[in-house]
C-alpha cells in the first residue's frame, strides 16, 4: 500500500474511513487511452472499478465501498476538446469543472449553465453522475438538462456513446441491446459511476444572457410563508435567476440575520411580479454578493465548538410538503435530536427543479442539511439515522437526497441500473446496487 | 485537532502548486488533512508514515490553502506542528538537513560560511559605489534610526547585488540614518522556524534583538518577506518597527518622480509578503507612484518557498516552469520584492527587478 492509495478516499461525504488495502491500483489517466488500459488492469485481475470526480459529493459513491478495486480520478483529464458557438456546444474531458469551463466561455461571450456550490471543484463528469444542479437550475435545469452527449469507457473495454436519442457503439450488438431498452443520458444522469468512465462530454452552451438583474432578501416569520411563496413562484414560472433560501443557520455562522429568508435575483421587469408574492427587501450589488458569500459557505463553515457533518444532503419538497414546509422541517429537526443530532445549518435552491428515478421532473425546494458531528455515535448509529431520514421523508412526502441520491433510496432507478448492467457488464462501483450498499457505507462513518 | 475542521470539500485543490505541478491528491492540502484525519488506521506502517513525513516537507508553506479554506482549518500551524513531529519522529530521515541546522548553530548563516564573511561580499563589491558604505557596517557602540536586516541570501548571493546597491543608493539618496547589521547578523531563524524548530531559530532571534536594541534603531527594514515574518512576528522587538522595504519607502516618499518605462512589467507579489504578512498596498503603492504600467501576475507561489528548494528542487522548478509558461512573461520584466522569489525567476532565466531597484534608478534620474 503506498499513500497515494489511502488519499483517494478523501472526499466530502461522511464515507471516508476507507479499508485501503482493497484499493488495488490508484490510476490519474490522462486521455481515453489511459483510462482503458487502467480498466484493463482492473479487469484482468478481477477488481471492480471505481470512478472519482473532485469528490465533493456527499453520498459517498466515489469511495468504491469495500470491494477490491481500482480508482480512476478524473481529475487529470481537464482539457476543453472543441467549442462550437454557432452550434452551442464544448466538448470537454470529464475532470474540468464548471468554474473552468466558464473562464475559457467568458472572453467568446459564451456560458455554461450548470451552477453547484462547488462548482470550483466539482468535476462536469461528477456532476451528471449525480444529476446536480445549481441556484440556478430552475431556469437553467439540472446537469442532465446541460448535457448532450457523453462517451463511455465500459469494464470490458467497449466504447460507448450516449446522447438524448440513444446510444451508438464499436460493438454493433451491444448498441442494438441498449437501445432496444431505450437507455438515453437519462440513464447516466445519477448512476453514480455505476456504469462506466465518462470520457468525454458535449455540454450546452448558450450566449451570455444580457438583462439587468436585481437583488433582493425577503424574510418570513415561518417557513411554511417561504413554502407558499415559493409555491406561488412555481405557479407562475416566476424569472428566478438566482433562488437561495437559509431555513436555519446556527448563530455562529448566520453573521447576524435571522432566517428563514429567501435570496433572490431575478430581472428588473418583474420586480412588480415578485413583488406581489413576497415582499422582499431590496439589495443592492454588494449586499447582494454578501448575502450569497454567506450561503456559499455555509457548507464549509464550522461553529465556535463543534464540526459540522454532512449526515444527509438534502431533501426534496415539492406540493404539499413544501407548503407545509415548517411543519416537516419541525418533524425531520425532531428526528435529528432523537437521534442525538443537533441541527447546524438548513438551505438550499428554490425554486429548483430535479428528476426523480423515472426521470419525470419535479419543481421545488432543494435543501441541504448539516448537523453538527456528535460524540461517541457509532457508524452504524449515524447511517440508521440516515435511513430513518429516508423513511421519514417517504412519509413526508419528501425526495430524499434529490441531488445526491444512492439508488437504494430510488427503486425506480436501481432497477433501471440493474437492468442496463444485464447488458453491459457490472464491473463499476457494485457495492452501490448490493443488498450490504448500507452496512458498507456504515463501515465508512 | 484542527485538521478535523476539514470537511474535505476539495477546493484547495485548485489553488494549490504542488497539486498543479504534481496532479496527484496526495501532495494537496486536503489530502494532507485526510491523512491527519484517518491516521489511526495508517499509523502502523512504517512505510505510509516515510511517505507521509516526506510530503510533508514537499509543499512551499505558501498559505493559498489557508487563504482559500472556508472552514477555517489554521492550515499553515498544522504544517508547521507535523513538520516539527515529523523530525522529532524520524529524524533520520531528514539528515539532509543536518548540515544547514549545523551552519545556523555554528557560523548562523545558511551557506555554512564564516559568520564575519557575512559584510565581506557585497562590500567588497559596493565599497567604491557607495562612499562611506564602511562607516554604515554597525559594530559595538554605534546607533543610527534604521538597522538594515540583509537576511543570508541577499548577504552572500552574487546574484542579489543589483538589489543591494539600489537598497544603499535609496537610502543615501533619501538622507536615510542607517546601519547595516553586517557581521553581527545572525539568519532571523527562519529555515528553522519551516522545520518547526522553534528553539534553534529563538536562539538565533535573541542575539539579533539584542543588537537592534543596543543600535536605538527605531526601524528594522529587510527586503526579505521571510526574515520579516521573523523580525516582526517572532523577535519580539520592543522599541523598533519591523519593515519591508517597500513599507519604509512607500511612507517615506509621498511623491516619486515618474519612472521612465520602456519596457513591460508583470508584477509578482511573494506570498510570504502579502498572504502571510498581508502586506499588499505598499509595494504596488509605490510602483504606482512611479508611474509604472505593469501587470498583475496571478497571485501564486512561485515555488521558491518552505524549504522546497532544498526538500524537492525538482518540484520546486516544476512549479515556477509551469507559471512562467501559464502566464506568458517570457516578455516582460518580473518586478517581485523578495529575494528568495527573484532567485527562482533567475532560474528560469526571467529578467526580475526587485521594486527598489526601480526607484533607485527613477530617484538617480533614470540613469543605472
Amino acid at each position: 500500500m503506498r499513500i497515494r492509495d489511502v488519499v483517494i478516499g478523501a472526499n466530502a461525504s461522511m464515507y471516508y474511513k476507507l479499508n485501503f488495502r482493497k484499493i488495488k491500483g490508484v490510476y490519474y489517466p490522462r486521455n481515453t487511452q489511459e483510462v482503458i488500459a487502467a480498466i484493463k488492469h482492473a479487469q484482468t485481475n478481477g477488481f471492480t472499478v471505481t470512478p472519482k470526480g473532485g469528490g465533493s459529493g456527499l453520498s459517498g459513491a466515489c469511495t468504491g465501498g469495500d470491494d477490491d478495486r481500482v480508482m480512476i480520478s478524473s481529475l487529470q483529464m481537464k482539457e476543453i476538446l472543441t467549442v462550437s458557438k454557432d452550434q452551442g456546444y464544448i466538448d470537454v474531458q470529464p475532470g474540468i469543472n464548471p468554474d473552468q469551463i466558464n473562464e475559457f466561455l467568458t472572453p467568446m461571450g459564451m456560458h455554461f449553465y450548470v451552477a453547484p456550490s462547488s462548482r470550483d471543484i466539482a468535476t462536469v463528469g461528477g456532476i451528471l453522475s449525480t444529476d446536480g444542479g445549481g441556484n440556478d437550475t430552475w431556469v437553467n435545469g439540472t446537469m442532465r438538462d446541460n448535457t448532450i452527449r457523453v462517451k463511455m469507457v465500459l469494464y470490458d473495454g467497449r466504447l460507448l456513446t450516449v446522447d438524448n436519442e440513444g446510444v451508438s457503439s464499436n460493438d454493433p450488438d451491444l448498441e442494438a441491446r441498449l437501445n432496444e431498452i431505450g437507455v438515453t443520458l437519462h440513464d447516466v444522469a445519477s448512476s453514480h459511476g455505476t456504469l462506466g468512465f465518462i470520457s468525454e462530454m458535449r455540454l450546452l452552451i448558450r450566449p451570455n444572457v444580457k438583462e439587468t438583474l436585481v437583488g433582493g432578501l425577503a424574510e418570513f416569520p415561518e417557513c411554511n410563508a417561504l413554502g407558499q411563496a415559493l409555491t406561488t413562484m412555481i405557479e407562475r414560472n416566476s424569472p428566478i435567476r438566482y433562488g437561495e433560501a437559509i431555513t436555519s443557520a446556527h448563530k455562529d455562522v448566520r453573521e447576524g440575520f435571522t432566517p428563514p429568508l429567501l435570496i433572490l435575483e431575478f430581472p428588473e421587469e418583474n420586480e412588480e411580479d415578485i413583488k406581489d408574492i413576497t415582499d422582499y427587501k431590496p439589495l443592492d450589488s454588494e449586499q447582494l454578493a454578501k448575502m450569497k458569500d454567506i450561503r456559499i459557505k455555509l457548507p464549509k463553515r464550522n461553529p465556535n465548538e463543534g464540526i459540522q457533518v454532512a449526515l444527509f444532503e438534502g431533501y426534496g419538497f415539492h406540493g404539499e410538503s413544501l407548503l407545509r414546509l415548517q411543519d416537516r422541517l419541525d418533524d425531520i429537526d425532531a428526528l435529528l435530536i432523537d437521534h442525538g443530532l443537533t441541527p447546524f445549518a438548513k438551505y438550499g435552491h428554490g425554486p429548483s427543479k430535479w428528476y426523480i428515478g423515472d426521470n419525470t421532473p419535479i419543481f421545488g425546494l432543494i435543501l441541504h442539511s448539516r448537523e453538527i458531528r456528535p460524540e461517541g455515535k457509532t457508524g452504524d448509529e449515524l447511517l440508521n439515522t440516515v435511513l430513518a431520514i429516508v423513511d421519514k421523508c417517504e412519509e413526508l412526502g419528501v425526495t430524499p437526497k434529490p441531488e445526491h441520491k444512492w439508488p437504494f433510496s430510488d427503486m425506480d432507478k436501481k432497477k433501471r441500473l440493474d437492468a442496463i448492467r444485464q447488458i453491459i457488464g457490472e464491473g463499476f462501483n457494485p457495492f452501490l446496487l448490493s443488498p450490504e450498499c448500507n452496512d458498507v457505507l456504515g463501515s465508512m462513518v | 485537532m484542527s485538521y478535523d475542521k476539514c470537511v474535505r470539500c476539495g477546493s484547495c485543490l485548485t489553488f494549490c502548486p504542488m497539486f498543479d505541478a504534481t496532479g496527484e491528491e496526495q501532495f494537496s492540502p486536503r489530502g494532507k488533512t485526510y491523512l491527519l484525519q484517518v491516521m489511526d488506521q495508517i499509523e502502523d506502517d512504517e512505510e505510509l508514515g516515510k511517505e507521509f513525513r516526506r510530503l510533508l516537507f514537499q509543499c512551499s508553506l505558501c498559505g493559498r490553502c489557508e487563504e482559500t479554506c472556508a472552514s477555517g482549518v489554521d492550515l499553515l500551524r498544522i504544517w508547521h506542528e507535523q513538520r516539527a513531529k515529523a523530525i522529532e519522529t524520524a529524524p533520520d530521515e531528514f539528515a539532509y538537513l543536518e548540515p544547514l541546522k549545523d551552519a545556523l548553530s555554528n557560523v548562523k548563516n545558511i551557506y555554512g560560511l564564516a559568520a564575519e564573511d557575512r559584510a565581506i561580499y557585497w562590500f567588497d563589491e559596493l565599497e567604491d559605489e557607495i562612499p562611506g558604505l564602511e562607516d554604515r557596517v554597525y559594530e559595538k557602540g554605534k546607533t543610527a534610526e534604521v538597522m538594515v536586516f540583509l537576511g543570508c541570501l541577499m548577504s552572500f548571493r552574487g546574484s542579489q547585488i543589483d538589489v543591494l546597491r539600489s537598497l544603499f543608493q535609496t537610502l543615501e539618496k533619501l538622507e536615510v540614518d542607517y546601519l547595516v547589521m553586517g557581521s553581527e547578523e545572525f539568519c532571523c531563524g527562519h529555515p528553522l522556524y519551516l522545520m518547526g524548530d522553534d528553539e534553534g531559530a529563538q536562539v538565533l532571534r535573541e542575539h539579533n534583538k539584542q543588537v537592534v536594541d543596543a543600535a536605538e534603531a527605531k526601524n528594522v527594514i529587510t527586503c526579505c518577506p521571510g526574515c520579516l515574518i521573523q523580525l516582526r512576528e517572532h523577535h519580539n522587538l520592543e522599541n523598533a518597527e519591523a519593515l519591508h522595504h517597500t513599507q519604509f519607502f512607500d511612507r517615506k516618499l509621498e511623491t516619486i518622480p515618474q519612472y521612465n518605462q520602456t519596457e513591460a512589467f508583470s508584477y509578482h507579489d511573494p506570498c510570504e509578503l502579502h498572504r502571510i504578512l498581508e502586506i499588499k498596498t505598499e509595494p504596488r503603492s509605490v510602483i504606482n507612484k512611479m508611474g509604472i504600467e505593469f501587470r498583475e501576475m496571478d497571485l501564486s507561489c512561485c515555488g521558491g518557498g518552505g524549504l522546497l528548494r532544498m526538500t524537492d528542487p525538482d518540484l520546486s522548478d516544476k512549479v515556477i516552469q509551469l507559471r512562467a509558461a501559464r502566464e506568458g512573461v517570457q516578455n516582460t520584466t518580473v518586478i517581485t520584492a523578495c529575494p528568495s522569489c527573484r532567485e527562482q525567476l533567475l532560474g528560469q532565466n526571467l529578467k526580475t527587478k526587485d521594486i527598489v531597484e526601480l526607484l533607485s534608478k527613477t530617484l538617480q534620474g533614470g540613469v543605472e
